[in-house]
């Protein structure tokens, strides 16, 4: 493999990114290195002792990788992360480069990669082809409408994931009788229809792609209303209306077909402590520790290590600033932002801010804060600040929600912070709802003026 | 007197893709703002045609092709011909990506048969092949007629965001709704975004058109009310300055 100087032009750039401050440094080596040598991934996937956990899905997945990193990481084992976010293969190569020698040598047990939906089908296809890989674990999240001008229809996407899997499907079913067989396993958020669905025809009759359904069993969380922004309310394998038992939020719950008789598969796991506050999380706990106990790791062991959990840049990040603490929630579409008011709204807000931009790892197009129901913020004693580039379509959005009520626009993001700093008391918490450059633009001015 | 209108919302499970429900939340309010009760009719397919029949106000959104091709079928079947009949006699609609498509002639995708429309516009989409570009982006059109005017000095033109595969091509009785001042509109070719038939509106706009867009909203209200009521009531004036902040910024942008 002619690849070392390929690495080492690789790690340069990433230590002068660093360096320099670009900020590119988690794209920008593996960019390089692709560009140059298309095999390069398939050359670090070689490499590792272990497994490959790939996780994927609309919401979750930088929380659910870092818990699984973290677990595997206190229990002593080496772990290859892209835990900068970067989730192309552009980022999955950068995270390898980083780790590896100058030489491309990387020791590590683990690769847990958080992978985008578009590029999901790539880095699978490249895993499979590596025969020295034994199989690799795949945590399906769920699929919500995100984007719709970068992403495409939920419908595309998971059009594309099924004939990834089937393809996969297809080779085991060739491949039954050799010897070089991979395992793959996949974790499928069972609450999710399309996910569940997607789960089920590659693992159906395949013994060597097996599937492990992680999902909720308590009534008691039940949504009274549901949402707006649901999109696979209608059955994956026959089109017909679906109904629920209950949903938990979005279109997750338990469903069934009055039609065909395609139900959600019975959870192997359903319950678990969740580190972090929220329903998504209860989901993101589940589906890591489904991934952890798939590839050996006990569940004392898990729990042990959960316990302590420090979340991800932006995902209920906390900060403190001139004596009053600042909550970040990343909230980047329909799904998500909903969840993330729902779970603001359970600790009783003083004072939210919501930031919202339009840059290109945002999204182009604003349409989606009609499909967020901030209607929930009407009759609260709630002080609301509206920021970000686009704060005006998002000011519309909130007045038609809960009319004249009291509340400010300030496009200024800094000015926006420090006038949301002074409406709490010492030691009380401003929530912070914001999308994906309007987080890091937020984290920017917080962590500018000295975080303690 | 109390005024009340009834406004006909079609498929708000299948066809509600691109915050396409704003520009109901967006009527619902501009009329309760005022004192004019309103009532919302989901138009799903358990629901008989007739129960259009009640309604002065229609409007329509945006889909998934899976999810588009479950309404079609029934659009095409029930629905469709009795909003034709609705819109021919007058009463205002609002028809949004998909649905502007729909009630065209037909849709031409870039692979197979075309796909007949509701032929209530006398308008076609054809797909140009899975190598074309989509239309997305934020836009900005300029108004052919005058009938929006309203206070503001902004009520010349419209501004939103596309996201389109098809193109759009208009027949003569049709008229377009507004001349692209930046972006694509109806097919990226002609320059213009939209049309007007009677009193219905097609437009690619999402966004949705009608939060950013409030002189578009009060015309189908003033409009669905002289249709209902049969004389010209004067809509009270409501504070816009967000909406119009909003409009302007994406205008100077």
């Amino acid at each position: 493999m002619r690849s070392h100087w390929i690495i080492g032009i690789g790690k340069l750039v990433s230590w002068m990114s660093t360096v320099l401050h670009l900020g590119a440094g988690a794209t920008w080596p593996g960019e390089i290195a692709l560009r140059v040598n298309h095999g390069i991934f398939a050359f670090f996937v070689s490499q590792f002792r272990k497994e490959i956990i790939l996780v994927a899905g609309t919401n979750g997945k930088t929380t659910t990788s870092l818990m699984i990193t973290q677990v595997l990481e206190k229990h002593g084992f080496s772990v290859v992360h892209n835990s900068s976010g970067a989730n192309l293969l552009n980022g999955v190569v950068s995270a390898c480069i980083q780790r590896s020698s100058w030489n491309g040598t990387l020791r590590a047990d683990y690769g847990v990669f958080e992978v985008d939906e578009n590029s999901l089908p790539v880095v699978i296809s490249i895993i499979k082809h590596k025969e020295s890989v034994k199989g690799f674990t795949l945590v399906l999240l769920n699929l919500f409408r995100d984007q719709l001008d970068r992403y495409g229809e939920v419908d595309v996407i998971a059009e594309k994931w099924e004939k990834s899997l089937r393809e996969q499907r297809a080779q085991h079913k060739k491949k039954s009788n050799s010897r070089n067989k991979k395992i793959i396993q996949i974790i499928a958020n069972a609450d999710d229809p399309l996910i569940a669905h997607l789960a089920s025809i590659a693992s159906i009759s395949t013994p060597d792609i097996k599937a492990f359904y992680f999902g909720l069993n308590d009534r008691a969380l039940f949504q009274q209303r549901m949402d707006h922004a649901t999109d696979s309310i209608f059955c994956p394998s026959c089109g017909s209306r679906l109904a629920y038992e209950g949903m938990y939020y979005s279109h997750i719950g338990v469903w069934h077909c009055l039609s065909c008789g395609a139900k959600r598969p019975v959870p192997d796991i359903d319950a678990w402590q969740s580190p972090l506050p929220g329903l998504y999380n209860q989901y993101n706990t589940l589906a890591a520790v489904a991934a952890l106990r798939s590839v050996g790791v006990s569940d004392s062991h898990i729990q042990n290590a959960l316990t302590d959990f420090a979340p991800a840049f932006g995902r209920q990040e906390e900060f403190l600033m001139d004596g009053k603490r600042l909550k970040l929630f990343l909230s980047k579409n329909p799904a998500g932002f909903n969840a993330s008011l729902q779970t603001v709204l359970n600790m009783k807000p003083i004072t939210l801010l919501l930031v919202l931009n339009d840059r290109i790892p945002d999204g182009r197009d604003v349409s989606w804060i009609w499909d967020v129901d901030f209607e929930v913020l009407g009759n609260k004693k709630i002080e609301i600040i509206v920021s970000g580039d686009r704060a005006y379509d998002l000011a519309v959005r909130i007045k038609y929600a809960i009319q004249f009520q009291n509340f400010t626009v300030e496009t200024d993001l800094k000015k926006a912070i420090s006038h949301v700093l002074q409406t709490v008391k010492n030691g009380e918490t401003v929530y912070i709802l914001a999308t994906y450059s309007a987080m890091l633009a937020v984290r920017k001015v917080i962590t500018g003026k000295k975080i303690v | 007197m109390n005024h009340e209108l009834t406004i006909a919302w079609l498929y708000p499970d299948l066809m509600s893709t691109y915050g396409d429900r704003g520009n109901i939340m967006v009527l619902q309010k501009r009329c309760q703002w005022r004192g004019i009760a309103t009532r919302v009719t989901p138009v799903t397919l358990e629901t008989e045609a007739k129960e259009l029949s009640h309604c002065d106000l229609i409007f329509m959104g945006g889909a998934q092709d899976r999810q588009q091709k479950i309404a079609s079928d029934d659009f095409i079947r029930r629905k469709g011909p009795v909003i034709g009949e609705m819109v021919e006699s007058g009463i205002p609609a609002l028809f949004v990506c998909a649905a502007y498509q729909f009630v065209g002639h037909y849709y031409k995708p870039y692979q197979g048969d075309a796909i007949p429309g509701a032929g209530i516009f006398d308008l076609y989409t054809e797909h140009p092949g899975d190598q074309a570009k989509r239309l997305i982006g934020n836009v900005v059109a300029q108004l052919e007629s005058d009938q929006f005017l309203s206070t503001s000095s902004y009520d010349q033109t419209i501004v939103g965001f596309e996201n389109h595969g098809g193109r759009t091509y208009l027949g003569s009785k049709m008229k377009p709704l507004a001349k692209v001042l930046h972006g694509f509109g109806n097919n990226g070719e002609d320059g213009y975004e939209g049309a007007l038939y009677k009193n219905s509106i097609g437009s690619y706009f999402h966004g949705p058109l009608l939060s950013k867009n409030p002189h578009i909203a009060d015309w189908l209200i003033a409009t669905a009310l002289e249709m209902k009521y049969k004389n010209d009531l004067a809509l009270a004036a409501l504070d816009d300055r967000l909406e119009w902040q909003a409009h302007a910024f994406l205008l100077h942008r």
